[in-house]
């Protein structure tokens, strides 16, 4: 719209509508223009031990890839009997399937409804067949070279800890496949030890470690954080010894990833927070907040 | 809805009109307008009729206008529509929801000849999901004419494709000489997407054609109140709300109707709610509506319901308050800006908030404070008009027109300065070799040897020479949109 007289125009205010035909130009820009903009209105506020204190599922997860690997190793060089492994093993998962029900008090198990008696069944016949299998899974790779396989069981491992679910709510997160990964690097593995009875005990450790060890995990910190805190710092540590008596510069560079991660990260995470911009208007789609699958249950 | 010419005005002449008393348009120059998007007839919906309703106005305010678009199925090459509005159909590879490929450099070729022959001054682009628009206005710049680009749309900040999206419209809106958006909450989305200066940016709404929509209170029955919904069935349209709304009204008033008008995805839960709750009596689903029948639609209902999550300027509202209808919307993007607050009541997005919204209105019809059909119309009617948007749409052209063009090194420091450094120096390489390839061509074949077309419509058009009463509402059907 053309202007008109000055005198006029300067009475008349500027109103955010359509309608009216206004005595502005159309290209007219209010002081009022972008008053509705709002900046950062989700964003949260993080505390630096809160954020190492999440950290530390990925610090476990990294260790359980190392413990898992280093064992491997020591199977491989026969240093490490697998009588004595699967021994500790089966205690190990005695004790923290006991521990899994002391620390809610059973209140898991009768809300799932399952009993001791299944969970015997399912681990007896998982044994079974696993120990049935080990001579298939022994020989099942035999013709593939063994560096593919080292290649193939580290881009499983990469792959496992990519997907795992860490608690974060994102479209890459998956636990199974995750999980599938993590069995499937220590079936290639588990084919290169000296004799089937390795190949079984290597599987079967990388269930209690990959699918047990996390299950328990995830109580601990729910109910006891500050137990879960010694148990993560111990089993880091454990790692790093373990990787150690193999290699010092593995041992090193390890050490220094677990650091970053868990001390540096959180660090540069609560930093680049002073720098995030995100804009939120009017013009931002509505999102439906309400539950509306009850008009259709 | 094809335009109703008021023809025969002096063309030439410098001209004084007088509109509602205040405003004097001066005019002595005329312009030769290319239109482009992808979105164009038979494809149906806001932006196709904007372009060929504002098409129509402008050739009767005595431009030149053409529109090029990209063919659909065996509609290709040059069509006439009414009044001699030329139509460039070019054989350009579709990629995804009707919008073509983009390489940058492909239809330089075509388009540069396009622009010769039509001896085109004006390059206006329409939406920003439009890759054809945005190719056009990158080869304009490279050839030295003027751009104009009109945003229909309403993008985000948050997700990784709006981010993506927005830097490719910094790059494409940097050295445009001119913003068009449909309201003031679209302005200020496009001004922070595209990092632009407000004062280069203009409103100017869309429009109805009054005359398409007028009321018709013996067609509705009084006994029963009947709720009225048009929109594509999507979830962008807020069908999950609907939902939620049709059980908790339809227990809470007995005589109480839905009729609803649209197709989409979602058709699936308003058929799975009728099925549950047992309305098959009270609630129609009427299915893909032609643009044609959407007024005898509207008529039949007494509350028009809009459920939208985000809109910029939402025609449908607007159409159904000329028709006579109370409107109940979502508060959302430019819908506040669109109808006075007592031709509307606005609600929170949500159902409880749309019910008790419904609720008032219902409540406002039984006890007859609402106003009657014809005089809403009569108010209505007067708000958005094609005429008044082709108006102050050559307002811009007149204004882009005494603007310069950025020269080449100019626009090369614009698109790095402006655009970022990676961004930004990646396209201007991108506009040296789209400059290179525009010097081979004319070395090819010379402007001087391409021909110039005759002239449909415009100041020495030969449609209006030979047809100059021509008065009939041609192509009817034309614009008929479906939702």
């Amino acid at each position: 719209m053309s202007a008109e007289p000055e005198t006029q125009a300067e009475e008349i205010r500027w109103q955010k509508v359509l309608y009216e035909r206004q005595p502005f130009p159309d290209n007219y820009v209010d002081q009022r223009f972008l008053e509705e903009l709002r900046k950062n209105i989700h964003a949260r506020k993080y505390r630096y031990w809160a954020v190492v204190f999440e950290s530390s599922v990925v610090v476990q997860q990294l260790c359980s890839v190392c413990v898992f690997v280093v064992i491997w190793w020591y199977m491989d060089e026969g240093l490490l009997a697998p009588h004595w492994l699967f021994g500790t093993g089966l205690a190990s998962s005695l004790v923290g399937y006991i521990l899994f029900d002391l620390l809610d008090g059973g209140e898991g198990r009768r809300k799932s409804g399952r009993t001791r008696w299944a969970d015997l069944k399912s681990a007896l016949v998982f044994i079974t067949f696993t120990y049935g299998f080990s001579p298939i899974l022994k020989t099942l790779t035999e013709s593939v070279s063994t560096d593919t396989i080292y290649a193939m069981s580290v881009f499983m491992l990469l792959g496992h800890l990519v997907f795992f679910d860490y608690g974060a709510n994102a479209a890459i997160v998956s636990s199974t496949l995750s999980l599938n990964m993590a069995i499937f690097a220590s079936v290639c593995l588990a084919s290169r030890l000296p004799r089937s009875l390795h190949a079984f005990i290597m599987v079967s450790f990388a269930i209690q470690i990959f699918a047990l060890w996390p299950m328990l995990q995830k109580k601990l910190k729910a109910r006891t954080p500050r137990s879960y805190v010694g148990v993560t710092l111990l089993f880091a540590f454990s790692a790093l010894a373990g990787l150690l008596s193999i290699s010092v510069v593995g041992a090193t560079l390890f050490a220094l990833l677990l650091v970053s991660i868990s001390c540096l990260c959180p660090f540069y995470l609560i930093r680049l927070q002073l720098f995030k911009e995100n804009i939120h208007g009017p013009w931002d789609e509505a999102e439906i907040k309400e539950d509306l699958s009850r008009f259709l249950s | 809805m094809a335009y109703r010419g008021r023809r025969g005005h002096p063309r030439f002449a410098a001209r004084y009109r007088v509109n509602r008393g205040t405003l004097y348009t001066y005019r002595t120059r005329t312009h030769n307008i290319c239109m482009v998007s992808d979105f164009f007839y038979p494809n149906m919906g806001g932006v196709e009729s904007h372009i060929y309703q504002l098409s129509q106005c402008l050739i009767e305010r005595g431009h030149k206008v053409i529109i090029v678009t990209h063919a659909y199925e065996n509609r290709k090459g040059i069509r006439y529509l009414t009044n001699g509005l030329k139509v460039y159909y070019l054989p350009l590879k579709v990629m995804y929801n009707q919008s073509t490929a983009t390489t940058l450099f492909h239809s330089l070729p075509l388009l540069r000849y396009i622009f010769v022959r039509e001896r085109v001054t004006i390059i206006h682009s329409h939406s920003s999901f439009s890759a054809m628009a945005h190719d056009a206005l990158f080869h304009a710049k490279t050839m030295g004419l003027q751009t104009v680009f009109t945003d229909h749309s309403l993008f985000g900040f948050a997700d990784v494709s709006s981010v993506l999206t927005n830097k490719l419209l910094t790059v494409s809106l940097c050295d445009t000489n001119h913003i068009i958006c449909v309201s003031f909450t679209s302005k200020e989305n496009t001004v922070l997407r595209a990092a632009l200066n407000p004062e280069i940016v203009s409103v100017i709404p869309n429009a109805v054609d009054p005359t398409d929509f007028t009321p018709d209170p013996f067609r509705r029955h009084d006994s029963i109140i009947t709720i009225v919904v048009v929109s594509r069935l999507v979830y962008r349209k807020g069908t999950d709300l609907l939902s939620g709304i049709i059980p908790e009204l339809c227990q809470k008033y007995p005589n109480l109707n839905f009729i609803i008008g649209g197709e989409g995805p979602k058709r699936i839960i308003l058929e799975e709610v009728r099925e549950r709750y047992q309305l098959h009596d009270r609630v129609r689903l009427l299915g893909a509506l032609e643009h044609k029948d959407v007024r005898n639609v509207l008529v039949q209902g007494h509350i028009f319901l809009n459920t939208s999550l985000t809109e910029a300027f939402c025609m449908a509202i607007v159409e159904a308050a000329s028709c006579g209808l109370q409107v109940v919307s979502t508060k959302v993007g430019g819908i506040p800006e669109v109808l006075p607050e007592n031709l509307i009541i606005l609600c929170e997005p949500s159902v409880k908030s749309l019910c008790e919204g419904l609720e008032k209105a219902i409540s406002q019809l039984k006890s007859g404070t609402w106003p009657a059909p014809e005089n809403i119309h009569n108010v209505v009617k007067t708000f958005y008009t094609w005429r008044n948007v082709a108006e102050r749409t050559e307002k811009v052209y007149d204004r882009v027109a005494g603007e310069a063009v950025l020269p080449m090194d100019r626009r090369l420091d614009r698109l790095i300065s402006h655009c970022g450094p990676v961004t930004g120096c990646i396209f201007a390489l991108l506009a040296v070799f789209n400059f290179l390839f525009l010097i081979f061509l004319r070395w090819m074949t010379p402007d001087s040897v391409i021909d110039v077309a005759i002239d449909a419509t415009g100041p020495k058009g030969a449609w209006t020479q030979q047809y100059p009463c021509n008065k009939r509402r041609g192509e009817n059907n034309m614009m008929s949109k479906i939702r």
